[in-house]
């Protein structure tokens, strides 16, 4: 007994200090808090980090704002004010049949002369149409460098846009990058049938565009549909990928968007070369990490040529959970987090002096979207309702928005107006559209009236009866809208109508709505200014796989989006973007519920300088391109924005 | 006395449902398992009158992340502002059913197959049995979660899974023992007389695997309400219902560690350990009354051998009064109970 | 006799597997007309047309352009070859490779899991039983009266908020840098542990309940029996007796146990994978059907059973061979 009595605890006491030595039994070394380089940790969440790099291969998650890094389109997008900044190119203008630059003598665009000079029509060898196109000349920065010490090219251009038109070999790569109102055509099976890219070594001069003997290699000539539209997302969305790399490679076996790459093709998509200002560290990064480096070879920089982005490595770390990343940067494992938090956590980071909170204001609204013309197979009695304009007024009446910003999203939200164009777009919002402010009393009173018309009977518990029968719309949500539907249920049942939470199914058809399976459903809609064409015809006039899941058809409305998109003249597209805000509003089809402010999280004690950008979390290219460490801050922490003025400066005509 | 005839005896036991009640409340440890269980589903019918909120009415949320209080005796979600008290009440709507639901399935299936494959044998016993063998390396788990997947995420799928997968453990078990029982002179008497094969399975073999039947619903339901725990957590479940596994998820991801706010993770724990514990004493208290000869090893040991089956082939070993066993190799087990029997 | 039995168990193994591959082959494809939309969800601002055309290309690449039972042979020829398909996230990695990189860490929490419970189930048991009946076997009682009716993953939040929130004595969630800057040192190594630390001790808890009831019942049991009461009585110390006669056929029950474990060892991690986002194979699992990427999920589903079934089979083989009690018999 005596020995096994010795044994025992001798057995355990040799278990657990082997267990204390291998685990160290302390906190854990994290490589942030002992780097003094200019490191930025960045927290990342989402399932897995992609392990391809090419910009067009997905759309979710931070791909796209690697993607965003690690390439350049040819101008950047200017929200506020809705002019094109310099990236790869830095000028550009429309031009007439001669090539002549149609502007006026200030240098911008003369939209006054562009219906007359500009315009001509070809014929679409595909639908057959005659289509009316403008013809859009752009000069590419000549500085501009590939990361391997390549110069960027016309013939990068061309190579890029033409493979983005071309489906058989970019296997609908060029899905991701909006390039519909180029006329550069091809068939299915990858003949060329319309050709819209003019290039010195594509058929330039042939077609009668000038082009200087110093700058064969950076010109560009494009038709696009005459829309003023057209060359938004052309320039501020299509990454332009580096020809010499891709095109000896890509294939009809090899496609550019391929699921079964070879090696080559594996190799492009692991080593990404792009223009941008940073470049991908393969050797590096990892299923856990990525790490990108500045790009020395950029062409943008300050005035005294030090570079543009003050940070010099950014360092991305994955998250599988929300959580986990907050904890992260609570502990300093990281310095900010690139994901949006929810209001729930505010008060966590309140009274931290070491958190830099950036409550920013939103671009996205919740709507409430109603199925008003079913296809004809899913036309059921309550569907029909919906169609009644005086029940989707009321039900709107019936919203309290106030009440959602401030339990739903606890303050942080801002509510929006029917028009559905924001309060901060001063100079495009219109106050008329703004039907749904004031007194809630009141609106819920007119509410009622209207409804006392449509549906006058109603069961003992106060809710409206239609046959006899309570009328019970189904609300299709995400598992995240559950609370925002059983708010609006409350709300709604002031006016005596059920709604219920339905669940988004597993299959394409109950999950794409434009099967028409839904009677209600919650959508989230951005409408800024680089958009405005594309969206507003996607979410309230095109019919089939587009956001108008209720398929609405709206003659007026119709009418009234078609000529915003296709004038060319800019002073009467924003005059017909304020005068569409009120017939939007009007229709009650998409009723705005809020727009949710976008707040982050960033630590100060390694970095400084952060600012709040509009839309984006703490890690957005503004910060990037201002933050320092804060050791180093005696130098310029400079008090000129980092965007506009400075690109001004490099010698790009802004437009 | 022979192994069939203490089979016999122990299978005359079986008598009504009233009489095991009866039998359970002398036991001490199944006193304590129904008082335990008969609160919990007292908690569950009554859930409206008990919880002072309704965690499912919207105009009763109150401020978010509120510390416990004497308003809110939990306090309340930092999510949605419920009041967590109330939740843990309603939360036994979902569990409780759902555990005993199913366990009653799987007995009732269990036991049709179990017996069918015992008395008809041949052909049938064997097609029983090679389902039974597939169906017992498939991992639930996984399962579950591609059906959820593929069809949606509800209560259903997981029930279904569960019964579908559940049955052959039990099926096993009853088929061992109609075997004996087959061979028995009260059923070839019975044979002899020209009763219906059905007749026989119905009248005389069924009742005697009655008392089997019932101790299984009850162990098998404690494990599938741990199981349905795990499911609720990983978010499997019906995203509107509320149940503790939900309840534990929800705090998980709502930064309950973050906020300090440990209540919100202990109260479905513990619901889920009462509800659990109550059916395992049941259950295990029921086994004790008919078979004296095992009081003396520890109860937990039972259970654990019960759930992998091999618990029958142990009843029969302490009743051998011979010392030579004759072993069998060990049955291919079921896969764990989702949640994980690790180890 | 005992070749045969062994020959005939392997072949139905085999037809079980058989059996389990081709359920795993057809079940993303119930209720799909098109598993096309599955493989390549319609994308908005796309026309009918467009998306035809997408749905075509998608068949081709996933050969769902060909008659299932071609896929069907396409699949087993695969599977011969160890491929297990190619998953959906951007890049196509190949399953097989997905799971060799995350296999891994997995084996790390079961393997150790496995050992700590077996040692410490082993010592307790044998504890237990010799001191039968005194505080030590209460003890043991009711710990796994309690152990047994708390989840696991519950009791991985309490360890995780406690020791890891709280305390700081290990960290409450796994950091990513373990895999990323992973490399065969000391320091390295030591970070794995420290992470692994929450999850094995709440994945061990249930594992030492159970063996270290196996162990005792099986020593009382063995103890009882002739040739170790004859040993006492011949006067053999007590520490003899344990060691070379008692625990070594107590170990048998003990061998069957685990070896009916190990085949749920790396699935029923995936619950504890979650709450610590431990990188193994039930985190790539979850991943894989969050974004809903059919063929990594059927996969791992594949691997999984396969792995039960190896388990399961190489138990009862070890069974049959070990215990020169047995004999073979057909009834089962």
């Amino acid at each position: 007994m005596s020995t096994k009595r010795r044994f025992l605890p001798a057995c355990l006491a040799l278990i657990a200090g082997a267990a204390l030595l291998l685990t160290g039994c302390q906190k854990s070394e994290y490589p942030r808090r002992t780097d003094e380089t200019n490191t930025l940790y960045v927290g990342v969440v989402q399932s897995s980090f992609p392990t391809a790099f090419m910009p067009w291969l997905s759309r979710e998650g931070i791909a796209p704002t690697i993607a965003g890094l690690l390439y350049s389109t040819l101008f950047t997008y200017d929200d506020d004010t809705g002019r094109f900044l310099p990236n790869l190119a830095r000028q550009w203008c429309y031009v007439d049949a001669q090539g002549r630059p149609i502007v006026t003598d200030s240098g911008s665009v003369d939209y006054e002369r562009l219906e007359e000079h500009g315009v001509r029509t070809l014929r679409n060898p595909q639908t057959g149409q005659i289509e009316r196109y403008l013809t859009v000349r752009i000069e590419l920065d000549p500085r501009a460098r590939w990361s391997d010490g390549q110069p960027v090219t016309a013939d990068d251009v061309y190579y890029t846009l033409d493979i983005a038109r071309n489906h058989y070999l970019s296997n609908h790569a060029g899905a991701l990058a909006w390039t519909a109102d180029l006329l550069h055509l091809y068939s299915n099976s990858g003949q060329l049938q319309l050709q819209g890219i003019f290039t010195y070594n594509h058929g330039a001069v042939e077609q009668g565009y000038p082009i200087g003997d110093t700058e064969r290699d950076r010109v560009i000539y494009l038709h696009v549909r005459s829309v003023l539209g057209a060359v938004t997302s052309l320039f501020t969305s299509v990454l332009i990928l580096p020809r010499h790399l891709w095109e000896p490679v890509v294939s009809r076996e090899n496609q550019l968007n391929s699921r079964n790459p070879d090696a080559r093709l594996q190799h492009l998509y692991q080593n990404p070369v792009g223009s941008g200002p940073y470049v991908l560290d393969p050797a590096a990064s990892g299923p856990s990490q990525l790490v990108l480096r500045r790009n020395e070879l950029y062409h943008l920089t300050r005035d005294d040529g030090s570079p543009l982005y003050t940070v010099e490595t950014i360092r991305l770390i994955l998250y599988q959970e929300l959580n986990v990343a907050i904890y992260a940067v609570m502990q300093g494992h990281i310095d900010m987090l690139s994901a949006a938090v929810s209001p729930n956590y505010i008060h966590l980071f309140e009274d931290r002096d070491d958190l830099f909170l950036s409550v920013a204001e939103g671009t996205f609204t919740q709507t409430l979207v109603f199925n008003v013309n079913p296809v004809a197979g899913e036309r059921t009695p309550t569907r029909n309702l919906l169609a009644n304009r005086g029940l989707r007024q009321a039900i709107a009446l019936a919203i309290d928005s106030e009440m959602l910003v401030r339990v739903v999203a606890n303050g942080a939200a801002t509510r929006v107006s029917a028009g559905l164009i924001r309060e901060t777009l001063t100079d495009f919002y219109n106050p008329n559209a703004d039907i749904f402010k004031g007194d809630y009393a009141a609106r819920l009173e007119r509410a009622n009236q209207l409804l006392d018309q449509i549906l006058p009977e109603k069961d003992q518990h106060g809710y409206r009866l239609l046959n006899g029968e309570r009328v019970s719309f189904g609300v299709l949500g995400h598992p995240s809208e559950i609370e925002l539907i059983a708010f609006l249920e409350a709300q709604l049942q002031k006016i005596g109508i059920e709604i219920r939470y339905q669940a988004k199914g597993s299959s394409p058809e109950t999950t794409y709505l434009w099967t028409s399976r839904f009677d209600m459903t919650i959508q989230g809609v951005i409408f800024s200014l680089a958009n405005v064409d594309i969206m507003l015809n996607a979410h309230f006039v095109a019919l089939g796989r587009t956001s108008n899941y209720g398929r609405l058809i709206h003659p007026v409305l119709a009418k009234g989006i078609e000529e915003m998109r296709s004038t060319l003249n800019l002073h009467r597209k924003y005059q017909l973007l304020y005068e569409l805000q009120p017939v939007i509003a009007e229709v009650f089809y998409k009723v705005p519920l809020y727009s949710p402010q976008v707040i982050s999280i960033a630590r100060t004690d390694r970095y400084t300088g952060y600012e709040v950008v509009p839309g984006a979390t703490v890690f957005n290219s503004t910060n990037l391109q201002q933050i320092r460490r804060v050791d180093s801050v005696g130098g310029a922490a400079s008090s000129e924005p980092a965007g506009e003025s400075l690109s001004q400066r490099i010698g790009g005509e802004a437009m | 006395m022979s192994k069939e005839g203490v089979l016999l005896l122990v299978a005359q036991r079986g008598g009504s449902l009233l009489s095991f009640v009866g039998k359970l409340w002398q036991h001490p440890q199944g006193r304590l398992g129904l008082i335990l269980a008969g609160c919990l589903v007292l908690v569950a019918i009554l859930s409206p009158i008990l919880a002072p909120y309704d965690p499912y009415d919207v105009t009763q949320r109150a401020a978010k992340g509120l510390r416990p209080s004497w308003q809110h005796l939990l306090g309340t979600t930092t999510t949605t502002g419920q009041d967590i008290f109330s939740m843990l009440i309603y939360g036994s709507r979902v569990s409780l059913p759902i555990g005993i639901g199913t366990g009653v399935a799987i007995a009732f299936l269990g036991a049709v197959m179990g017996v069918m494959a015992g008395y008809l044998g041949g052909f049938v016993d064997n097609l029983i049995m090679r389902v039974v063998d597939i169906l017992l390396v498939i991992p639930t788990l996984p399962l579950i979660i591609v059906l959820t997947s593929l069809f949606g995420r509800s209560y259903f799928v997981i029930v279904l899974v569960f019964v579908i997968f559940g049955w052959p453990g039990l099926a096993r078990v009853i088929r061992s023992l109609v075997l004996v029982l087959k061979n028995t002179n009260y059923v070839k008497a019975a044979e002899l007389a020209g009763a219906s094969r059905w007749y026989i399975m119905t009248k005389h073999i069924l009742p005697g695997t009655s008392h089997l039947i019932i101790m299984n619903t009850a162990l098998t339901s404690a494990g599938i309400m741990v199981a349905e725990a795990g499911l609720s957590f990983l978010g499997l479940g019906d995203p509107t219902a509320i149940s503790w596994g939900k309840m534990l998820a929800e705090a998980q991801g709502g930064g309950a560690l973050l906020f300090g706010a440990w209540w919100w993770i202990i109260a479905p724990g513990i619901g889920i350990f009462l509800s659990v514990f109550s059916f395992m004493r049941i259950g295990i208290a029921m086994e004790e009354i008919f078979n004296p000869r095992m009081k003396a090893s520890s109860s937990i040991y039972k259970l654990f051998k019960h759930l992998n089956n091999t618990y029958l082939d142990e009843v029969f070993r302490s009743m051998e009064e011979e010392e030579s066993v004759v072993r069998e190799p060990p049955d291919r087990s079921d896969a764990p109970t989702p949640e994980g029997c690790h180890g | 006799m005992k070749r045969s039995y062994l020959i005939k168990r392997i072949l139905y193994a085999v037809f079980i597997f058989f059996v389990v591959l081709t359920l795993n082959f057809f079940i993303p494809r119930i209720g799909v007309h098109d598993p096309a939309e599955r493989y390549y969800p319609p994308q908005g601002g796309m026309s009918d047309i467009e998306y035809e055309i997408i749905k075509q290309f998608t068949r081709e690449q996933y050969g769902f352009d060909v008659s299932t039972f071609q896929q069907y042979v396409r699949y087993l020829r695969g599977l011969l070859r160890f491929d297990l398909g190619t998953s959906l996230r951007p890049g196509s990695p190949k399953v097989t490779a997905l799971i060799g990189q995350r296999l891994p860490w997995t084996l790390v929490l079961s393997v150790s899991t496995l050992v700590i419970s077996l040692v410490t189930g082993l010592l307790f048991g044998t504890m237990a039983a010799w001191k039968r009946g005194r505080w030590q076997d209460t003890l043991l009682l009711n710990a796994s009266t309690i152990s047994v009716a708390l989840p696991s993953f519950f009791i991985a939040l309490m360890l995780s908020f406690y020791l890891g929130f709280r305390l700081e004595l290990f960290p409450a969630y796994t950091n990513p840098n373990m895999v990323a800057q992973f490399h065969w040192s000391w320091d390295a190594i030591r970070m794995v542990f420290t992470n692994a630390a929450l999850p094995i001790m709440s994945m061990s808890l249930g594992g030492i309940i159970s063996y270290s009831q196996t162990t005792r019942n099986s020593v009382i049991a063995v103890t009882n029996e002739d040739y170790v009461v004859t040993a006492r009585a011949k006067g053999l110390s007590q520490a003899t007796v344990l060691y070379k006669h008692v625990l070594r056929n107590a170990l048998l029950p003990l061998a069957t146990r685990i070896g009916m474990n190990i085949g749920g060892l790396i699935g029923g991690a995936i619950i504890i994978e979650q709450v610590f986002n431990w990188p193994g194979m039930g985190t790539l699992f979850l991943e894989a059907s969050s974004t809903k990427d059919y063929p990594l999920m059927m996969g791992i589903m594949l691997f999984l059973s396969a792995f039960a079934i190896l388990a399961n089979l190489v138990t009862e083989l070890l069974y049959v061979i070990l215990d020169p009690r047995v004999t073979v018999g057909e009834k089962r």
